[in-house]
Formats: C-alpha cells, structure tokens, sequence
C-alpha cells in the first residue's frame, strides 16, 4: 500500500531506515516527506524512502483521532450552559434562552477569532459549524443569550471587498430591526476590520442598538487567546446603552479591559498584538471591562423601537494611492483608463503632492478631477491636512482635490466608496465627503488624541 | 544491600539543561536577571481542549476560573514574543547546532525532518499557554559499566518562565527564563540499580559540560523515574547533584514496599535523601503543531559539519592532557575553571604546561587574595592577550622565567602589560650596570660576595638567577 493513499489518521506501523514506529499518518504539507504523529504526541516527519514496511493498525482509529472531538469535548463538559451545542439543534435556532438574559446576535465572518486549529494538517481553518464558537468561549453566554448566529460568509479579511460590506450591513440590519436582539457583535478578520466597521458606520447611519465588531490576534488553541476577553467585552457593550458602531479589541497588553472605539476613528496599528486597534485623532468611546462599562465619550443612546434604513450600496471602482518620494502621476492615468470613479491619495505633510518640475502632478491633477472624485488624505494618519500653509498645498488646492482634513485614508476610501455606490449621494460629491456622518471627523483635536 | 533484580526495578532518566545561547525563538538573550523589572503584564489563561480533545475541559475551567497571571519583563531584554505578542522566529541556530553535539555524543540518530509542538501548559509559566518543544533525535545510548543504556529522544524546548510569587489566585513569573532554550534527555527504563543510575546521570553531565551549556544552579533539572514490582512509577525531580541519587533512590525503595498501595506521582528529593509528594502523575502531555512556524528540516550537512567538530568530553580531554605531561590536580582545575581552551592555546607559544597552568588557575587566586579583590576582576585583567604577551617575551628571552610571577602580580595590581614589561627589562640592564660598576670599584670578591651585594641593592626586584648569570659573565 502507497503512503499517499492512505487516509491522515490511520494508525499504522512504521518500519523505516531511522527505526520503527507505532504512529499515526498525518497530513503532510509536502509530497516527500511522511508526516507522522508518535505516541508521545510529538510530530516527526519520514522521508518515504526510508520507510521498509508499513503495516495499517486498525482503519481510522476514530476513538481518539476525530478531529471534530477538539470542539466535541467542550461541549461535552464545558461548565457553563451551552444551548445551542447540547441540544444538536440546527444553526440559527437556539434552544433554553434564559430569561433573565439579554439576546444577543453574533454575525460570523471569518477571521482568527473563528478559525480553529486542523489536527490533520497541522494548519488552520475556518469553523465549521456556527455554534463553535461559543464551544470556545462559553464566557460570552455569562452575559447574554446568543439568540442567533448568522453567517454571511467565512473569509479571511483581506479577502473582503465593497460587496461584503454590503452583505454584512443586509445581516446586521435585519438583527437590528428584530425586537428580540438587544445588540449585534459581528467577529471579523483584524487585517480589514476597520473598513468593515466604517461601512457599517456608514451604511447604517443613526443607530437604534450597538453594533460591536471584535476580533481575535490569538489563535482559539491558546489558552491565552485574546478572543476571550474581547467577546466578553463585546458582549457587555452589545447589551448596554451605546447605539453606535464601535470596534471592541484589547485596550493594551493585559486581560484587564477592551476599548470599545469608534467605527470611522480607528486603525490596526500592529501586526501581531493583540491591542492593535488604536483610536486616530480621536479618544476611545468608553472603557470596557468584563463586569462594567466606562464612558469616555459621549454617545447615540439605545432607542429599540427605531426601525433602520440602510444605504449599503459601496461602489468597487474607488482606489486608495499612497503618494511616495518622486513618483510619477503617470499613475492617474491608469484609473481613469481602468474606469474607476474615485480616488483617495494619501498626501505627504499637511496636504502635499510633487508641486514642480517634470513629475509636477498639478497639471494632471487639475484635468483629471473633472473626470473623477479624487480626495487628499494625510499619511502622517494622525492629524489634519492644512493645505494653504505651504506654496505646494495652495498648488494643490487649486486642482479641486477634496481634502478630507482628519479623516483616515481608509475611512475616506470607504466612505467615497459608499457615496459613489448611492445614486443620489454621488450627485454632490464634495458635499458628502466633507458631511460628517458618523463621526469620521473630529473638529477640535486634543491632546491626548496622539499615540494612544 | 537491597536486590534489585527480585524488586522488579526499573528505572529511567529524565534530563534538561539549558543551553548557553540566545532564547529558541526569538532574538533575545538568555539572561537571568536580579534587577527591579520595568513593566508588568496582566494576564488570565482560558480552557482549551487538545488535538485528540481529551481533556476535562471542566476540570481545567474550575481551576483557571479567576486566576491571575502576573509577568514581569524588561525594557531592554523582554520581547513581544516573550509576551505572547508576536509570532516566534526561527529556532535559534546555535542552539540547534549545540543539541545536535550533544545528541550525536549520545549515540542518537538525528531525525531530518521534524516538526516543532506546542505542549498544553496552563498554570501560567507560559504566557501562551504552551511550551514550544521539538524533538530531533533518537534511538541513541550511553556506556555504563554496567552496560548500555538506550537514550530513546532528544529534544529542544523552552524554558518557563520563572515563578517570583504565587498567591491562591495570583502567580507572579519573571518573563526572563522564558524561552532559554533546554535540551531534553531521556533514557530507556535500563537502569538496573541505584549506582547505574548515578553513573548514567554523571555520564550524560560530562557530556552535556562537554557542550556549550549554562553552568551553576537551576541551568540543570534531574528527574529520575523509579518503580519497582506492585508500584506503580514515580518521578523524583529536583536532585541538586548525583552524589544524593543512591540515598534517594534506597530510600525510595523502602518507602515504595512500605507502601504498596501508593499511587503513580511526581515527588521532590529532599536533601536528606527522602521525598515529598509534590503532585500526582500528569497525563500525556498535550501537543499539537507550532502552526507558526514550518517543519524544521536539519540538513545532512549541517549535521557532518557538527560531526566533525564534536568537543571532547573531560574524561578524553583528561587521557589528552596527561599525554601533555599535566598533573592531575592542575588538570582539575584547568577543567574546573573552563581554562582549556586558553590552555590549549598559550601552549602553542610556549611547551611549559604546569607553568601555563599555574598561570591561568593559581595564580589568579593568590593575587586575588593579596590584593583583597575578586578572582573574577583578576581574570580580566589577566587575560589571554596579557598571558600570550608575556609568554611570548620569555620564549624570546626578554624576561626571565623567574619575573613572570612578578610581571603578573603588576599588571594585577593595575599597570598595563606593556609597562610591566619594561620595568623588568630596563632592571635588567641597570642590574648589569651596577654590576659592571661594582666589579669595577671592588674587583676580586668571591661571586657568593657580589651576589650578597647586588641582592641587597635590588630587594626582590630581580631573581637571584638572573644576577648570579650576570655576575658570572664578569666574573670569569
């Protein structure tokens, strides 16, 4: 029997060139080399030309290699009440809600936070049934009843686009608009959730309940995964009074307490910690810790009985260019070839571009926003654009460039998407972009508005 | 005397040694640390079931339920892998290298493809929750004279963090343990006695002193598996030196007959030779893979250029340095003080051994003690450029044998090689000069005479040898 027909998880025994082994097959991630599991739990791997003999145990030796049983066995024993695992019942219902708990929703969109560890090949993949998730974190439940799991989709964040965002709205608007559910979390991928959460800031405008996005940075094998702490976090803001968009993540290194922070104001900052999220030339909306919220800022109240309208239509013909030393305007050219609609640039200092000489981009500039909506945003990503303190900035001015003042880039990429996707909102463009509509600007910056 | 073969026993070997690199995954350095720390970070740890999903999830919920984890770090010398903020980088490469020493000294044979685990530890000595471990040797052996033992793997780990304090709900651990890497030794069930066991236990320490691995108390953990008919096995931990194993080991025995009943468990050696139940016996470890990180191939060259430069243990490099003409005792302490290397190498200028030897070793220790400051801040000042220096001035007999002691004993006390030197070579002339002179205004003394005057001139700053040479050229 060849190595490769056989089936990861068979326990076999192994006579090979480097000794023999009782072990298991795992999934190898490469053709030549045999990955098997001993014994004593570790992991090596035979070059198939070592092995001299293979003999099978016993077929799929199931009673202690399924790898669903890495999920079975906290369902089985978890010390909390997990409804909707015990009962088998299909996703989407939720059976034994406690009355005394708020019902919560909780849209799954892929991300870490709803990934899992694939024993058979040693990599990592989505979950595969709704419920998991509470499976690996039955905290949440201590909170609230997770009346219902939608899932839209299960993708890794940077594989998300416009249309997502507009699919995700569709589902939290309708969890909203349902009188039973106090509040909405919706896990995420880090990597793109914080133009998800300007979406949905955007699309469903004056909120009547909270909508929480959250995350993980930490895989859910760790015993010390962040995903913790922030559903439990997360779930605290969902039942609480804030009727706004926030995004709920780690306030600093510690299990302590999350920020929640504002959808439009906030950035990944790190590639790895787990509180990467960090609020831009804005402060967090409130401090959240397991057992209390406090606020920081102030916010849109809890209103159940408003119903909300979305505007979840986002336009994918929007760029975002990061402007770099010497660069060419040559690039403007091919937006306006490949058809797209809008632009952000992501200018140097206050609100620059190449102002003279042959890689001027003022001349260009000025033909090319009669044709297109092109916005200036500032890649310094704190502060606000001032364009007329500089000769370069007034040039620039002249070319009727929107500058979107203290607005992230990638909070005007989303929103020039969304008013370009509106049929009625694209008619007056520059208007739009510089109306405040959920807080993506902050006229009076302070102090400690920097580095938090 | 207690008969082993009718007990039934069987015993087994469990060793870790820290290596002395960096820490496995990340760049830092390995160093303990007795300064305040910087920085504390919160954190709590939640349960989670394993690969096979095995474990009582409850029973590990109740008992995480509440607890606190405190970790203190540095500014300097505490990374965000260390903090469980980052994914690890590769193992580190001399730490991989000096396992594959000590695995190829142990008869093993290397595994070319392995993959790197994450073990299930949750009482907070690891800010992940796991403990990276790899294994990548086995199937290897010792000599005993009671006969081979089988070494059956070899791995590389990290070492925990280190616990300050530990309250009911509260442990405290210092992040700067975290990661050393560790080498991993365990034996067969061979060992057929208590003297085996203390000869295989004082065998793989030679070889691990071999190698580059830290030295002093804590960088080795000796835990020896024990059972013997009607009982099941026991892991004694925390031997402080394998003087104390057969004391512990008999007593051991005893306290198993007499208690027939008892159960699989970890116990702790006391120093008195007995032992105390510490926990009950874990279950199998819980791993899965290092999702972070690639399979670990170690390449069919890496291992040859590790072959052909394996270091000697003490016992050969004892059997070498007789061959040199060293005595026993300075061959102790040349061992002793880790000065091989320097003594390998001042022999090249100058085939004196027991003088090299006196030079590097006992020296450093009188002049410690005149001097009333510490062998350690001797040892600087004596080091392997001022011993080459000198040596190299007495092959070309610019100084005398004699005035090495002396010219030491300066540069000791502060004054720079250089000036050590020369202080003795312009005594040597001015010896000369005097010499010359006092011949000349009081010929015809006997040399015993001129010697007597001469000494008295110079107390102590010369060798008698060397004024008895000059006097002689003038003399006949």
């Amino acid at each position: 029997m060849r190595i490769s027909e056989i089936e990861p998880g068979t326990k076999v025994k192994l006579k090979t060139r480097k000794g023999n082994f009782a072990c298991r097959i795992l999934e190898s991630p490469s053709k030549e080399i045999i990955l098997i599991k001993l014994n004593s739990g570790y992991n090596i791997g035979i070059k198939e030309e070592d092995i001299l003999d293979l003999k099978v145990v016993k077929e799929k030796d199931d009673s202690s290699f399924r790898p669903s049983q890495f999920l079975d066995a906290v369902s089985c024993s978890s010390p909390v009440p997990l409804p909707s695992a015990q009962k088998g019942k299909k996703n989407n219902e939720i059976a034994s809600l406690s009355q005394e708990k708020p019902n919560i929703a909780l849209v799954v969109t892929g991300g870490t936070i709803s990934s899992r560890l694939d024993v058979k090949t040693g990599g990592v993949k989505w979950l595969t049934k709704t419920d998991e998730l509470l499976k690996f974190y039955p905290e949440i439940l201590e909170i609230a009843n997770v009346a219902k799991i939608e899932v839209p989709f299960m993708k890794a964040s940077e594989n998300m686009d416009a249309k997502d965002w507009g699919k995700i709205s569709e589902v939290v608007v309708k969890l909203l608009n349902d009188s039973s559910i106090s509040g909405v979390i919706v896990t995420h991928g880090t990597d793109f959730l914080h133009y998800t959460a300007s979406a949905l800031a955007f699309s469903l405008g004056k909120l009547n309940k909270p909508v929480v996005l959250t995350y993980s940075q930490r895989s859910s094998d760790r015993a010390s995964s962040d995903a913790n702490l922030n559903l439990i976090c997360s779930a605290r803001v969902a039942v609480s009074d804030i009727a706004e968009v926030v995004l709920v993540g780690h306030a600093n290194s510690d299990d302590d307490f999350c920020y929640a922070l504002p959808a439009t104001k906030v950035r990944k900052m790190h590639t790895s910690r787990r509180d990467t999220f960090r609020p831009i030339n804005s402060k967090p909306t409130a401090k959240v810790f397991s057992d209390k919220i406090e606020m920081i800022a102030t916010y849109n109240v809890r209103d159940n009985k408003k119903k909300i309208k979305i505007k979840n239509k986002f336009s994918d013909k929007v760029a975002l260019v990061k402007f770099y030393p010497g660069q060419s305007p040559d690039i403007l050219d091919f937006y306006l070839k490949k058809g797209y609609k809008g632009l952000v640039i992501e200018v140097s200092g206050l609100g620059h571009l190449i102002s003279e000489g042959k890689n001027s981009w003022i001349p260009k500039l000025k033909k090319l926003t009669k044709k297109m909506n092109v916005c200036a945003s500032a890649q310094t990503i704190y502060g606000r654009l001032h364009p007329l303190v500089y000769s370069a900035g007034r040039e620039l001015e002249k070319t009727e460039i929107i500058f979107l003042k203290d607005m992230l880039s990638e909070t005007g990429f989303v929103k020039l998407s969304w008013i370009l996707g509106d049929k009625e909102m694209r008619k007056e463009v520059k208007g739009n972009m510089l109306k405040n509509f959920a807080q993506e600007f902050n006229e009076c910056l302070g102090e400690e508005e920097f580095l938090n | 005397m207690i008969d082993y073969k009718k007990l039934g026993f069987k015993s087994g070997l469990e060793i870790h040694q820290q290596l002395n690199t960096g820490k496995l995954f990340c760049r830092c350095q390995s160093l303990l640390r007795k300064d305040e720390p910087d920085f504390e970070i919160k954190r709590k740890l939640h349960a989670i079931a394993g690969e096979t999903g095995k474990v009582d999830v409850a029973v590990e919920y109740e008992a995480l339920q509440g607890r606190e984890f405190i970790y203190q770090g540095y500014e300097d010398s505490t990374c965000l892998v260390e903090l469980d903020e980052a994914p690890p980088e590769m193992i580190d490469e001399e730490a991989l290298k000096i396992g594959l020493q000590i695995a190829l000294l142990l008869n093993c044979e290397i595994i070319p493809v392995t993959q790197i685990m994450r073990k299930t530890v949750i009482d907070g000595s690891n800010t992940g929750g796991f403990q990276r471990t790899v294994l990548f040797a086995q199937n290897g052996f010792i000599e005993t004279s009671q006969g081979k033992v089988r070494v059956d793997s070899v791995a590389l780990e990290e070492d925990a963090a280190r616990t300050i304090s530990r309250e009911n709900k509260k442990v405290i651990y210092r992040l700067d343990r975290l990661g050393i890497p560790l080498v991993e030794i365990a034996t067969a069930p061979d060992l057929k006695n208590a003297e085996q066991v203390k000869e295989a236990a004082l065998k793989i320490g030679d070889i691990l002193r071999a190698c580059n691995v830290k030295r002093g108390i804590g960088t080795i953990r000796q835990d020896v598996n024990i059972s013997i008919k009607g009982h099941p096995r026991v892991e004694i931990k925390g031997f402080q030196e394998p003087k104390m194993m057969i004391k512990t080991i008999e007593k051991e025995i005893e306290r198993q007959q007499e208690n027939k009943k008892g159960k699989s468990c970890v116990r702790n050696a006391m120093p008195d030779g007995t032992t105390k139940f510490l926990r009950p016996m874990p279950g199998a470890a819980r791993m899965y893979p290092e999702t972070d990180l690639p399979l670990l191939e170690i390449k069919r060259n890496l291992i040859n250029l590790v072959k052909k430069d394996l270091p000697k243990l003490r016992s050969e490099v004892k059997e070498e340095l007789k061959g040199v003409g060293l005595n026993e005792e300075m061959m102790s302490l040349i061992l002793k003080g880790e000065r091989l290397e320097d003594f390998k190498e001042l022999l090249q200028i100058k085939n004196e051994p027991n003088l090299i030897a006196k030079m590097l070793v006992l020296w450093p220790k009188d002049f410690a003690k005149k001097l009333n400051i510490s062998v350690d801040k001797i040892m600087k000042k004596l080091n392997l450029d001022v011993l080459e220096n000198v040596l190299q001035s007495l092959e070309k007999e610019e100084i005398s044998r004699n005035d090495l002691q002396e010219i030491l004993f300066e540069v000791a006390k502060g004054k720079s090689i250089i000036d050590a030197l020369k202080v003795d070579k312009i005594s040597l002339n001015e010896v000369e000069e005097f010499v010359a002179k006092l011949i000349k205004e009081k010929p015809g003394l006997s040399v015993g005479a001129y010697m007597g005057i001469v000494m008295k001139k110079f107390k102590g700053k010369v060798s008698g040898k060397d004024v008895m040479e000059i006097i002689r050229e003038y003399v006949e």
